[in-house]
Order: structure tokens, then sequence, then C-alpha cells
């Protein structure tokens, strides 16, 4: 309706005559999902409530599920006794020292591989070999290398830790834009400082997403770990729970892991968030 | 060729009819169960009874399932996959006679005195550092499969006679235990006889002691069952009971009594060779199976006093809630009980 | 500084792109170099900078780039090539970082350049929050920052739209009126070549050879759009340059 030469009276016929239209169907909802942060909370609060009534009542006996009542009283007593952090700091050390280890050394060589043919050749089918590998495995041959202390488990996580880093590193360093580097070179930067100011920035965010994984992967090889020769540590503390058939204490330790797995998340989110910022 | 092709179908079928035939028959005589064993000479009362015909004496058709530690034959019981089984005493097994799951209704491996026992070993490098006793073993590491097992019980209570103190390392499996002992990863161990004799015969680990002499009439095994099986079904679990007690007095009378000589030991060693160390040629199995004799109670008897002392150490090593009583954990009712 | 390609040819394997050019890159003009698709003047610019080596032929430097001058042939990219993570200072002071200008130093350079491609309120922008002619312009900041002795410009108007593409030439023409510097423009574009060369190559298509180079005298501050005299060039041109588009784009379908 070409209305700049209509006057008032024509536009309103226009539009009234328009009103007996049609409307042309909408069809391009879905496909686009959106958090929603309270479901999440609804469906946890939902099954722990479902957990303890049924045990409550009888209906899931004690040998299938503790009450979850019973695993927060656990927690609480493991808090109050000051057990949880003579558990909780061995393994966080083991986390830290073992994941820094196997991070940076995959990092560095994951760095490498992207930049040198060389390098790529002789490694790429090395990890690929490695990483199939269930490290738990070869926990008896760590133990053998590094000692029946700390330095078995930092290996195992350390390793476990590495192979993700290293295909995730090598992989965002070679979906580096090409032109970002051949601007530095036209530019006369030097070879090291387009590997610091823009490859290793530009591989960043694989690298991160890499990390998720790599950090998921630390907190399973660190119960792994703690089978051989941990008297301390939450993976000890969950293998013990076990063999004792102390759901309890199982589910109580078992619950810690998932926070530490949480908040291990929210630390790379908000590295993400710091370091990406530059991202749309 | 196409005869005989024919022929040897229909003898086949007819095979095969009859066998499902005879099957049924005896299922319906038979009460079908399940025994978890573990591939260990200390099993055997269970292997005699079954080669030698005893159970199905007792109307009972007994399938062995074997299992690969004693920590999942407990669970098996609890969830009904398994009968009955003989495994030591255990935190896991106090938890789920707590939680009204398993009921230890007799006693099966005990030290005796005079018989040989578990041995407590010592690494080669601990035993040149001059660790000769289990007085020396102050600050040592020990190993143990996990806590609450009968490992750490004999551990600590070693340790409490000597006034010593000891650095425990789970370590889950036997097999790690050895190779950590062996190179030297930790200090010392206590373990049945088959395997510590021929592990101190290689040099890299030293005998040092006998478990026997801090504890004395040690119930080292027991067998247990459900508790529905134990409160339910009294008379197929009286019926197992008597069946193993004959396999017991078999064993016994062939490898502690020597009722029947050298040809009985034989006889016997045979019979458990098929059970036990079956990846080994019999010559190389039988002097283990020997070396493995232990005192197995007669008619299932059970050292009670043993029991409890066991009980108040898991209570007191806090493996165990404080609501364990000797009621939730043992059956008196089916076997004699030595106190 | 003045550059000089002297029978330059170039070939991929069998694939004869470039034959026998032979050009002179004079001090403080721009040149440009147009020609249909695959004609090889992108090919002829990475020559020109030190990017890639040709088969025959050489590329040679007369005289001494000017004093400060700190990469003498810098380019300016189509697709811009700005370093996401970094603000419009930080891409500018990239390339002064490798140099150890660091601190007020830099700063008065940044500040300079920023100054001279209006960009000084931008600062601190990330190049996500820019438009495309913003973000060309942050490129040319950063080209002006190391005072190059030549600009090897690679189609750097193209990604863009047509009225902001109007606007970087009279940014580029007032900044060439201030500032005097030495260009090579490589483009498809027509209207920009007689916008802003002082002289046009024009290239046939492959195997590219130099078929037509016209000067033009009109100074660079009196050409606007739509310049009937500019008309004139590029109709000119169009026609001398007609059938080879259109062979080249035939070629193309066949290859």
């Amino acid at each position: 309706m070409p209305s700049y030469s209509m006057t008032e009276e024509e536009r309103a016929v226009a539009t009234s005559q328009m009103t007996g239209g049609k409307h042309v169907d909408f069809r391009g909802g879905g496909f686009a999902p959106k958090p929603h942060r309270w479901v999440g909370l609804v469906v946890f609060i939902a099954l722990v409530g479902i957990a303890e009534w049924g045990t409550q009542s009888g209906w899931i006996s004690p040998l299938t599920l503790p009450k979850p009542s019973d695993v927060l009283q656990t927690l609480k007593q493991l808090y109050s006794s000051g057990l949880l952090f003579e558990h909780l700091i061995p393994s966080l050390t083991r986390l830290v020292v073992g994941s820094a280890l196997g991070v940076s050394v995959g990092i560095s060589v994951g760095v490498l591989i992207g930049l040198f043919s060389y390098i790529r050749s002789g490694l790429v089918p090395l990890v690929a070999a490695l990483f199939p590998i269930p490290k738990i495995a070869l926990l008896p041959l760590f133990v053998i290398w590094f000692g029946i202390d700390e330095g078995s488990k930092y290996a195992l996580i350390a390793f476990g830790t590495f192979t993700p880093t290293v295909v995730a590193t090598y992989g965002s360093v070679d979906n580096v834009d090409r032109t970002l580097i051949r601007m530095g070179q036209s530019f006369g930067l030097s070879w090291f400082s387009i590997v610091r100011k823009i490859v290793i920035p530009g591989a960043m965010p694989g690298i991160l997403s890499g990390l998720r994984i790599s950090l998921a992967i630390a907190i399973i090889l660190l119960v792994a770990a703690e089978m051989l020769g941990a008297e301390y540590g939450i993976g000890a503390y969950i293998l013990e729970a076990g063999s004792l058939y102390d759901l309890e204490r199982l589910f109580a330790g078992v619950m810690i892991l998932s926070v530490l797995g949480v908040l291990l998340s929210a630390l790379i989110g908000f590295f993400e968030r710091r370091l990406l910022d530059w991202r749309a | 060729m196409r005869i005989i092709n024919r022929l040897k179908f229909i003898s086949l079928v007819g095979l095969v009819l009859a066998s499902a035939a005879f099957t049924t028959s005896a299922m319906a005589e038979n009460t079908k169960i399940k025994v978890g064993a573990l591939r260990f000479t200390s099993h055997s009362a269970s292997f005699i009874a079954v080669e030698r015909g005893y159970f199905e004496e007792a109307g009972l058709d007994v399938e062995l399932k074997f299992f690969q530690a004693a920590q999942p034959m407990a669970v098996a019981i609890a969830s009904g996959d398994v009968d009955y089984a003989v495994t030591a005493v255990s935190g896991g097994l106090v938890s789920l006679a707590n939680k009204g799951a398993i009921k230890i209704i007799g006693g099966a491996l005990s030290e005796e005195a005079g018989i040989d026992g578990q041995k407590i070993l010592v690494s080669d490098a601990a035993f040149q550092s001059g660790v000769k006793s289990a007085k020396d073993l102050d600050g040592k590491s020990f190993g143990i499969t996990q806590s609450g097992s009968s490992f750490h019980y004999m551990a600590s209570k070693i340790a409490a006679a000597e006034g010593v103190s000891l650095k425990f390392k789970p370590l889950q499996k036997v097999g790690a235990i050895i190779g950590a002992l062996k190179s030297g990863q930790i200090d010392a161990w206590s373990i049945v006889p088959h395997i510590a004799k021929p592990l101190a015969g290689s040099g890299s680990v030293h005998i040092v002691g006998n478990v026997a002499d801090y504890l004395p009439n040690y119930q080292v095994t027991t067998v247990f069952t459900s508790t529905k099986n134990a409160s339910e079904k009294r008379k197929q679990t009286e019926s197992f009971l008597a069946a193993f007690s004959k396999g017991v007095d078999d064993y016994a009378a062939a490898m502690i009594d020597k009722t029947g000589g050298d040809a009985g030991v034989d006889e016997m060693v045979d019979l458990i060779h098929k059970y036990v160390y079956t990846d080994r040629p019999r010559e190389k199995a039988a002097p283990s199976i020997i070396n493995g004799t232990m005192r197995i109670n007669k008619g299932a008897a059970l050292n009670i006093a043993s029991i409890e002392d066991q009980l108040n150490w898991f209570k007191a090593e806090d493996l165990v809630g404080s609501e364990s009583s000797i009621d939730t954990l043992v059956d008196q009712s089916y076997v004699e009980i030595l106190k | 500084m003045d550059i000089r390609l002297e029978g330059i040819s170039h070939s991929y394997g069998d694939f004869e792109v470039i034959r026998d050019i032979t050009l002179d890159i004079p001090d403080n003009k721009i040149v440009c170099i147009v020609g249909p698709s695959g004609c090889g003047k992108s090919t002829l610019l990475r020559f020109i900078g030190g990017l890639e080596r040709p088969t025959f032929g050489k590329v040679l430097q007369f005289g001494e780039p000017p004093p400060g001058c700190l990469n003498p042939l810098t380019y300016i990219f189509q697709d811009f090539a700005l370093l996401p993570w970094r603000s419009v200072s930080g891409n500018v002071s990239l390339v002064l970082e490798d140099h150890g200008i660091r601190g007020a130093a830099a700063r008065e350079i940044i500040d300079d350049v920023l100054q001279r491609t209006k960009l000084h309120d931008f600062a601190q922008a990330l190049p996500r929050q820019l438009s495309g002619g913003m973000k060309q312009r942050v490129a040319i900041a950063r080209a002006l920052a190391v005072k190059p002795a030549i600009m090897l410009m690679d189609e750097p108007l193209s990604a863009l739209d047509s009225q902001t593409r109007e606007l970087l030439m009279d940014d580029l023409i007032d900044l060439w009126s201030r500032q005097p510097f030495t260009a090579v423009y490589v483009t498809h574009n027509l209207a920009e070549a007689v916008r802003l060369g002082h002289s046009i190559v024009v290239l046939s298509r492959r195997p590219g050879c130099i078929a037509e180079h016209i000067e033009i005298d009109k100074p660079l501050i009196e050409r606007h759009f739509g310049d009937p005299d500019l008309e004139q060039y590029q109709k000119h041109l169009w026609q001398s340059m007609r059938e080879e588009a259109r062979a080249a784009d035939a070629e193309l379908l066949n290859d």
C-alpha cells in the first residue's frame, strides 16, 4: 500500500479492508534453546525429594539407596570432625599438581605440534596411540616408576590430562586465522612474538574448552590414583566407603566430587569470561 | 555320506531330548542354589562337597559362582545372586549385616596353634634395615587391600600387641600388595602361608612372625548367607551346612590328620587342583595347595569370641556404625558356638 | 625509496599466472593495479612485500627507506587482519612492541595515527564493536604507525559496502594530501582506481601481463565522487578491459 499518495480517508478505507485479512502463520519458533537456571534446581530437588520419601517410607530399601538426610548428616559430621579437610587437602594438592603438570606440558607440546611439521609428524601418531590407553591400567607401572606415595598420583593425573590437552591445543592452533599470522609476518614481528601474541591468544578458546574436559578427567583419575596407597583423600574415602558398603559415606564422597567438578567448571567459565571477553 | 549324517543328526536329537528330560527330573528333586567361592585352597570344603556329591545327597543342586575378591561376593549375597559363601569378616560384611541383608551362620578358616597359619612378611629393604620381627615395625608401612579388610584388622592387632604404630597403605588387590612388597614400596604385610612361603623363598621378602602368635583362635573366614535364607529357608540352610561340613571333614582328614597317608593327600590335591591353580601343571600346583593347608572348623563351628573381637575393633576404628551388634551379624542357631 | 619490478614471471607448476612484468613504483605516488580476477595482481603484491618469490625476475629496491621507518613494506589487507582480543590501540601497539617502542613513545605514535584516522575516541574499543569501515581505518592506522616507505594495499575496500567505501576513499585522499606516501593499490574496482591512482596499471587475464599503463595528472585532492574526467578514464579502462574480463570469467567457468 503506497500510503504517501493517499489521503487520510483513503488510508482508513484501505486499513478497514485489510482487517478482514488472515494472519500469516508463524512458523519460526523452536530450535533456540534458552537457559532456564531454576529448572535444573527443581529437577535436582525433586529427585532428592523422591529419594528421601522413598527411603523414609521403606519403598526404597536401605541397600539400594541411602537417605539423603543421612548423607547430609554424614557430610556435616565430616566437616565438624575436621576430617573433610584432612581428605580434601591431599586430594586438591594431587589435583592441582597433577593437572598443572599435565596441562602445562600438554599446551606446550600442543603448540609445538601446531607449529612444526617434524614435531607434528613425530608426535601426532604417538599422542593418538597414548590417548585411548586407560590411564588407570598404568597405575601399577607408575607406582614402580614414581613411587607409591605422591609421585605416582601426580603422574597418573598429569598423564591423564596431558593427552586431551595436547589434542585440544594443536587442533585450536591449527584453527588460528592464518591471515593474522600473515599479518604478523608482514609487520616483521619475530617468531616468538607471533606465537605469544597471535597464535596462543588465538588458540585460547579451544585450549580452554579442552581444559574443561581435561579437568573433568583429572577428577575421575583422582579416585583411581587414590586406589593405591592413599590413606587420605576424597577418592580413598569413597573407595573405603565402597569396601565397607557404607552408602552414606559413599554418596557423601561422590557429592564432594560433584561439587568439585561444578566448581572447576565455574572456574574455567570465569577464566573464559575474563580471557575471552573479546568474543561476541 | 548323507545317510551317516542323517543318522548322526537323529542320534544327536535323541541325546539332547534325553539329557533335557534328565535335567528336568533332577531339578524337580533338588533345590537349585548358588554357592560363591574364590579359587583359594581355603574354599576347598565347597569344592569337595561338590565333587563328592555331598550337596546332591543333601538334595541341593549347587552351582559354584567364582569371584575375584571377597567384597563383590558379599554384595552378591546381599543382592540375592548367590545363596551361600565363605569369606573373611570385613567392614563391608558387617555393614551389610547392619542393613539386614546378610548373616554369618558358621565358621570356616581358623588360626590354630600347631598348624601353619598366616605369616607376617617384610620387604627385603626393611629386613636389611633391621626389621627382624614385628617389634621392629614402628613407623613402617603395612599393605592392606582396603580399610576394614582382614589385613587391616590383623595389622592393627599386631601393632597394638607390640605397641608400635603402622602406616596402612590400601592397595585394593593382593597382586598389587605383592608387587609393592617385592619392590620395597611398602615394608610389611601378612598373608596365608601358601602365598607367604614361595615369596620368602624368592628372597625378596622375609617371614618375621606368625599371625597366630598375636591372634590365637582367629576366625579368619566365615560361612554366610542372606538374612532371608537364614530365617526363612532353615531346612535348605541346614542341608547346606551339613554337606559343607562333610567337605570340611574330608579336607581335615586328608590334609591335616593325614588319615589316608600320602595317597590321601594326593587324591585331595587332585580334587582341589580342579579349582585352584588351574593355570599351573599339577606338580607345580601341589606344593602350593599343600602349603595352603589350614584348619577349617569341624562342623563349621564358629569361634564367637574372635568374631566379637573383630566387631569391636571395627566399631573402635569407626569403620562400622556403633549400632552393630553380634546378634545382627551372626545367627548362632545353626552351628556349634566355640567360646 | 623506489621499487622496480624487473621481468617478473611466475607459474605454479605448468600453470602460468604472470608473464614478464616490468614496473616502476615512484616515491610518494599511488600506483593502482587493476585487472580481471585471476590475473595475478594479489600475487604481484606479495612479491613486492617479500611474502612470496617469483619464478623469474626480481624486485629491486632503490635508495634507503626514510629515517624512522620501522617496516618499509607494509600491508593493508582486505579482511583487516585485526587481533580480535586487542583493543584499537592494542592492535596498533602490537607492531611497535617488537621494535622496542613502549610506554610514552608508543603512546605518542598511537595517539598520532589514531588522530589521523579519526579513531582517537575509540582507542579502547574492541574490533567486534567496530563497523567494517572503522576496522579498516584501524588497519590503516596500524600501517601508518610503522612509518612505511611503501604501503601495499590488497583490495582494502572490497569487504566494505559502497557508502563506507566512498568515505574511506575520502579519508585516504585526505591522508595522502596532508602527508604524501607511496602505495601500490590492488583492486578490481575501476572507480577506486581512478579516484586514488596517480598511475593505473591494467593487467590482462591470465597469464597476467601489463595491457595498459595510464597516468592521471589531476591532483588527488581535486578528484570527487561523480567527477566527469574520472568517468572518462573509467570508461576508457572498462572498454579496454571488458573483453578480457569476459574471457577471464568464461575461462574460470571452463576450468
